[in-house]
């Protein structure tokens, strides 16, 4: 029994392979993202290591805020000395790394766009993990050295200028080093180092430093000498271990980035769930076909047990083929996400792939379960099949009970995705959690409407054959027929093409709603003047840019907002934005006043807030109450409410406060957003270009748009994660198609006879293509309504709490209507190579073909 | 456009020869023959005796391994796919012993079938006629799970005949109907060479359907070994007999 399950695989083998193909790719995926991921950390933890070579002990500030803050808690510089008094402390170095800008003589930036660069100090000889490959060390100012792989990409060498850029005005110096770290790639970072005087006054960090690095004396040990520096530090001084230092900052990562890895998953296992219905699909089908191979089986005493084993089998060596195939292509994948990224411009540091265990397991379990759960209906039916089926022709039609039956699971399962979805948008639990009820409310959905679909398989291929019927009268009309002749079949297909393409809609929809809500908001808000900020949207521009801007003519003020993150204490606990504007603030934007006005807002004292409404209800706020936040200085706050606005896109954050508080406890002196306003009558245009030449010159990370550009910035942002959003969606895509070329495959063997009396009778090589092209449009057609609709639908219920956030939904129709041809268009191409072989059939063969 | 003395189809020295080697089968051996306008002709042979393989061959389904075929004035030995298939669509009928109808269609749909594979307008008067000849007028929109085997036997039979075709090939189309039903199916073929100028080439095994022809010819391992008047039922049982 067992050699004949096998002898039944091998006899289809291409079928089977196209069949393992659906989960290849899945698995590949999943495989991938862990592979991608792993790498990275890997590459993090080698950097990280690398980079404390010879170092003991690291001192840096403890930031007590509980999300990631944009500014980073400096130490000052009077530990040092403290520290180097310790006994057993053999070197002690304080030393900067702070992120910056990098730019050759000609302000070209140097490094891709999202990619972090930095500027850090020189350490004394016995501290320093940079190796310098060419040139030396830079010894004194006017003097710097840069990392050799972004110096190559730069295409820039010894003696060249280097431009950087911190707090402050852009500097330019000599390049005299090209360094590296041990091994490791940094993927897009670069890294410029130069004295430690020089690095301090770069970034405004004058008698202060991002850390303390340490080197023990011969004999003393790293934990002990941490212990003895605790001692003469306090507490909001950090000491760790080398060691420690090194795990801190990969766990760091792997929280930052654990975002990617959970999106990769996401993506990999919706292409898994696609791949599931194709499976089933598959099996189904073959069952049906094989019903008098079971039949004859059965007659010469083969028993249920055997039946099911023989299909069950053919699983297990299907997600065997899956998982060893899969697990393979998991490192091209890898290699082509990091091709992506790269592309995008999201370079990120790697080492040799890395394939961990847990990857080998989950993609072995992964491909092992969908294939046999899959697989295990349509096996079930095979056993009821009855030894009479040898005789007659017999198919296990699904009875009047069942189909109730399935109408009632569908009804319930819809209803409780639904509820799932509306009690994860309502809120109420972390993140995760709504999360979770989210995407498993949707996975119920979709099931729900699967099995739903056959009954709508037949008006919809109506719908969308009708068309194709006018332009090609018969063979358009038996399409349509034969797409609505197993209903069950063709509503598989088609819904394993609604799942992605109820994802691509979801998204297209969303994004729309964001890029019309936002552009809603800039033209209401920021209505005709000029905008600085960087380059890269979201990092801080030094100060001086704003005070360069208001010289210049035309221009009667500059507003600026400055931006740090604090943990609120007591109330909801979390972390929330603060920006601090200028008092002139609502000459460059308007504020939706809830209570307060602009003239509370000018008047401002420095322990006044003006807070968002959302933030107000999170906590329980009206005006004259108290607040205390607290910074990642360690400074605590105690704020009075003096006014509340609307929030609208979260663009002002959750509270303002004045500019000396952003100073004094957040230790934030660099601007977020320059709002340029005009004198009333100067011409925009010429403005913008003097503050182009000017402003942009001395600070090169610094950008100016007008309101146009600005839309277009952040419309572009949006963009560019939707499309990598459709990328990683391609992937469902394709094997959903793959579906519907398998399923049609299997189609037409079953029809050979009937494609033989065509051509018989007449019917051309061509007319044959045509009929299963438009087939194959139709189901895909069929798949491309029912996941529109349902994207819609979801993008809909998903828009409806943020509405008071001032998100509204808009529907891009064109872009809809485009992924119907598109769709439409994907069912032609996948019917080429089963049109073909229809095509080809010999006549006669067909004919007598059983 | 038939040739000049009338022949429909006429073949010459038509050979098959399947395999090569020890497995070698020769399914025709030499067979020279031709076929009259309106004329009703049966062939009859034992199983294996090359019938199917010569009919096939006649309707440029299979290609022979030596010989020619002219149909209609045309030589159709060589033709390529595209002008085979125009020659099939223009100018054959086929009836095949299982009932091949499209699932999807309904009855009339199959009917005209041929027509519509070519894209031209069915001329409603002799669809109509068609239709009451075979006696369906009230299956017209039946799906043929709807229609008895007889039924949808005489529907391809009507589907053969409505392009007017220069021959209708028929192979055991009542191989698979009791007697009835087939003396409904043989009468049809009868009244289309009568009534409508049809010409008709049966494969059989039915004495009974062969009695209903003008010409039986009788092949054995290959060859062509009686070609005469059937006679009746009786007389072709007797002939049978002889050849065995
Ligand atoms: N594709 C083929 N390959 C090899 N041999 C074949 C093939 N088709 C037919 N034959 C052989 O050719 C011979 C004639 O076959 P054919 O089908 O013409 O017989 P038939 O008279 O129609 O028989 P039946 O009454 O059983 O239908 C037989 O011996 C058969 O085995
Ligand atoms: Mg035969």
């Amino acid at each position: 029994m067992t050699k004949l399950a096998l002898k039944s695989i091998w006899a289809r083998k291409v079928r089977a392979f196209a069949t393992s193909l659906a989960v290849i790719l899945g698995v590949a995926f999943i495989a991938g993202s862990y592979v991608l991921t792993d790498t990275i950390f890997a590459a993090f933890d080698e950097i990280f290591s690398e980079s404390l070579h010879g170092t003991a002990v690291v001192i840096t500030a403890q930031n007590p805020v509980k999300q990631e803050t944009r500014e980073v808690p400096t130490v000052p510089a009077s530990y040092l000395a403290k520290v180097q008094g310790v006994p057993g402390v053999k070197e002690a170095a304080g030393a900067i790394f702070t992120p910056g800008g990098l730019f050759d003589a000609e302000d070209k930036a140097i490094g891709t766009k999202f990619a972090p660069k930095f500027i850090s100090s020189t350490l004394p000889k016995g501290l320093e993990s940079l190796t310098y490959v060419d040139g030396h060390r830079p010894r004194g100012p006017g003097e710097a050295s840069l990392d050799k792989a972004a110096a190559e990409s730069a295409g820039l060498g010894i003696g060249d200028t280097l431009k950087i850029i911190g707090a402050g005005r852009v500097e330019p110096f000599k390049l005299v080093g090209l360094t590296q770290l041990g091994q490791a790639s940094f993927g897009g970072a670069s890294i410029a180092q130069v004295t430690l005087p020089i690095a301090q006054q770069l970034t405004h960090k004058r008698g202060r430093f991002d850390q303390i690095s340490v080197a023990s004396a011969p004999g003393v040990s790293a934990v002990a000498l941490k212990r003895r520096i605790e001692k003469v530090l306090p507490l909001s001084a950090r000491v760790e271990t080398a060691k420690e230092k090194a795990a801190r900052s990969t766990e760091e990562i792997r929280e930052g980035l654990g975002f990617l890895q959970t999106i990769l998953l996401v993506f990999g296992y919706v292409a898994v769930l696609v791949g599931a219905f194709i499976i089933f699909n598959t099996f189904s089908i073959t069952v049906a076909q094989r019903v008098s191979e079971f039949g004859v089986l059965r007659t010469l005493g083969a028993s249920r047990r055997q039946i099911l084993g023989s299909v069950l089998l053919e699983a297990a060596a299907i997600g065997l083929v899956g998982a060893v195939v899969g697990l393979a292509g998991g490192y091209a994948v890898a290699a082509g996400l990091r091709a992506l990224f790269t592309a995008i411009g999201f370079g990120l540091p790697t080492t040799g792939l890395v394939m961990e265990a847990r990857t080998v397991i989950v993609s072995v379990l992964v491909a092992f379960l969908v294939t046999f759960v899959s697989a295990l209906v349509p096996a079930f039916r095979s056993t009821r099949v009855p030894p009479i089926a040898a005789l007659h022709a017999f198919t296990p039609s699904p009875s009047r009970r069942r189909r109730v039956a399935r109408f009632a699971i569908a009804a319930i399962l819809g209803a409780v995705g639904i509820a799932l979805v509306v009690a994860g948008l309502a809120g109420g639990g972390g993140v995760g959690a709504r999360a979770a009820r989210i995407g498993g409310g949707g996975l119920a959905v979709v099931v729900a409407v699967s099995l739903f679909s056959p009954t709508l398989v037949r008006p919809l291929a109506d719908v969308a054959g009708w068309p194709l019927e006018r332009v090609r009268h018969l063979t358009g009309r038996l399409a349509r027929e034969n797409a609505k002749r197993s209903p069950g079949r063709t509503a598989i297909t088609a819904a394993a093409l609604m799942i992605a393409l109820a994802l691509v809609t979801f998204i297209t929809v969303f994004a729309s709603g964001l890029k019309s809500s936002v552009a809603t908001v800039i033209d209401e808000n920021f209505a005709g003047g000029l905008v600085i900020e960087n380059s890269d949207g979201f990092s801080p521009i030094p100060a001086g840019a704003a005070f360069a801007a208001a010289k210049v003519p035309g221009v009667k003020s500059v507003a600026t907002i400055r931006t740090a993150e604090a943990d609120v204490l007591g109330g909801s606990g979390g972390t929330v934005k603060v920006n601090g504007p200028t008092p002139n603030i609502e000459e460059g934007v308007d504020i939706e006043w809830l209570a307060g006005g602009p003239a509370r807002l000018r008047h401002l004292a420095d322990d006044e807030a003006i807070v968002s409404d959302s933030f107000a209800r999170e906590n329980g706020l009206e005006v004259g109450s108290k607040f205390t936040l607290l910074s990642q200085t360690g400074a605590r706050p105690r704020l009075t409410v003096a006014g509340e606005f609307e929030s609208k896109l979260g663009v002002f954050g959750s509270v303002l406060v004045t500019q000396k508080l952003m100073a004094d406890a957040f230790r934030q002196t660099k601007d977020t957003t320059d709002f340029v306003i005009l004198e009333p009558h100067a011409d925009a245009a010429k403005v913008q270009t003097l503050l182009t030449l000017g402003a942009e010159r001395a600070f090169p990370t610094a950008e100016v748009l007008n309101q146009g550009e600005l839309r277009e910035e952040r419309e572009k942002q949006i963009d560019s994660i939707v499309q990598l959003f459709y990328l990683l969606l391609g992937l469902a895509v394709v094997i959903s198609l793959i579906g519907v070329a398998n399923t049609l495959g299997l189609s037409i063997y079953e029809r050979t006879r009937e494609l033989g009396m065509l051509r018989a009778i007449g019917m051309s090589r061509r007319q044959v293509r045509t009929m299963i092209r438009y087939e194959a449009v139709i189901t895909a057609l069929i798949g491309a309504m029912l996941g529109l609709v349902l994207g819609v639908v979801f993008a809909a219920l998903i828009a409806q709490p943020l509405k008071q956030e001032g998100f509204t939904l808009s529907y891009p129709v064109g872009t809809l209507v485009g992924i119907l041809v598109l769709a439409g268009l994907a069912g032609v191409v996948v019917a080429i190579v089963p049109a073909r072989r229809a095509s080809r059939l010999d006549v006669l063969e067909s004919l007598q073909y059983e | 456009m038939t040739t000049e003395d009338g022949k429909v189809v006429v073949a010459e020295d038509l050979t098959k020869v399947y395999g090569s080697g020890d497995t070698e089968v020769v399914a025709l051996a030499g067979v020279t023959t031709a076929f009259d306008r309106d004329r009703f002709t049966a062939i009859m042979g034992p199983s294996g005796s090359g019938k199917s393989t010569l009919m096939h061959i006649l309707a440029g389904l299979d290609t022979p391994t030596a010989g020619t075929v002219i149909l209609d004035g045309i030589e159709i030995t060589g033709l390529d796919d595209g002008a085979l298939t125009r020659l099939r669509r223009d100018k054959l009928g086929f009836v095949f012993q299982f009932f091949n109808l499209l699932p999807v269609l309904t009855a009339e749909e199959n009917l005209v079938l041929p027509l519509s594979i070519a894209g031209r307008r069915p001329d409603q008067e002799w669809v109509d006629q068609l239709i009451l000849t075979v006696g369906l007028e009230d299956r017209r929109t039946h799906r043929p799970s709807e229609l008895s085997g007889g039924q949808q036997q005489r529907v391809a039979v009507a589907r053969a005949l409505v392009s007017k075709p220069a021959v209708v090939f028929a192979d055991e189309p009542t191989g698979n109907l009791d007697s009835k039903a087939s003396a409904d199916v043989l009468d049809l073929l009868r009244r289309a060479v009568d009534e409508f100028d049809q010409t008709v080439v049966m494969v059989t095994h039915d004495p009974v359907a062969a009695a209903h022809a003008d010409r039986l010819i009788t092949l054995r391992d290959g060859r062509i070994v009686h070609d005469g008047a059937p006679g009746g039922a009786d007389d072709v049982i007797e002939l049978m007999k002889q050849l065995d």
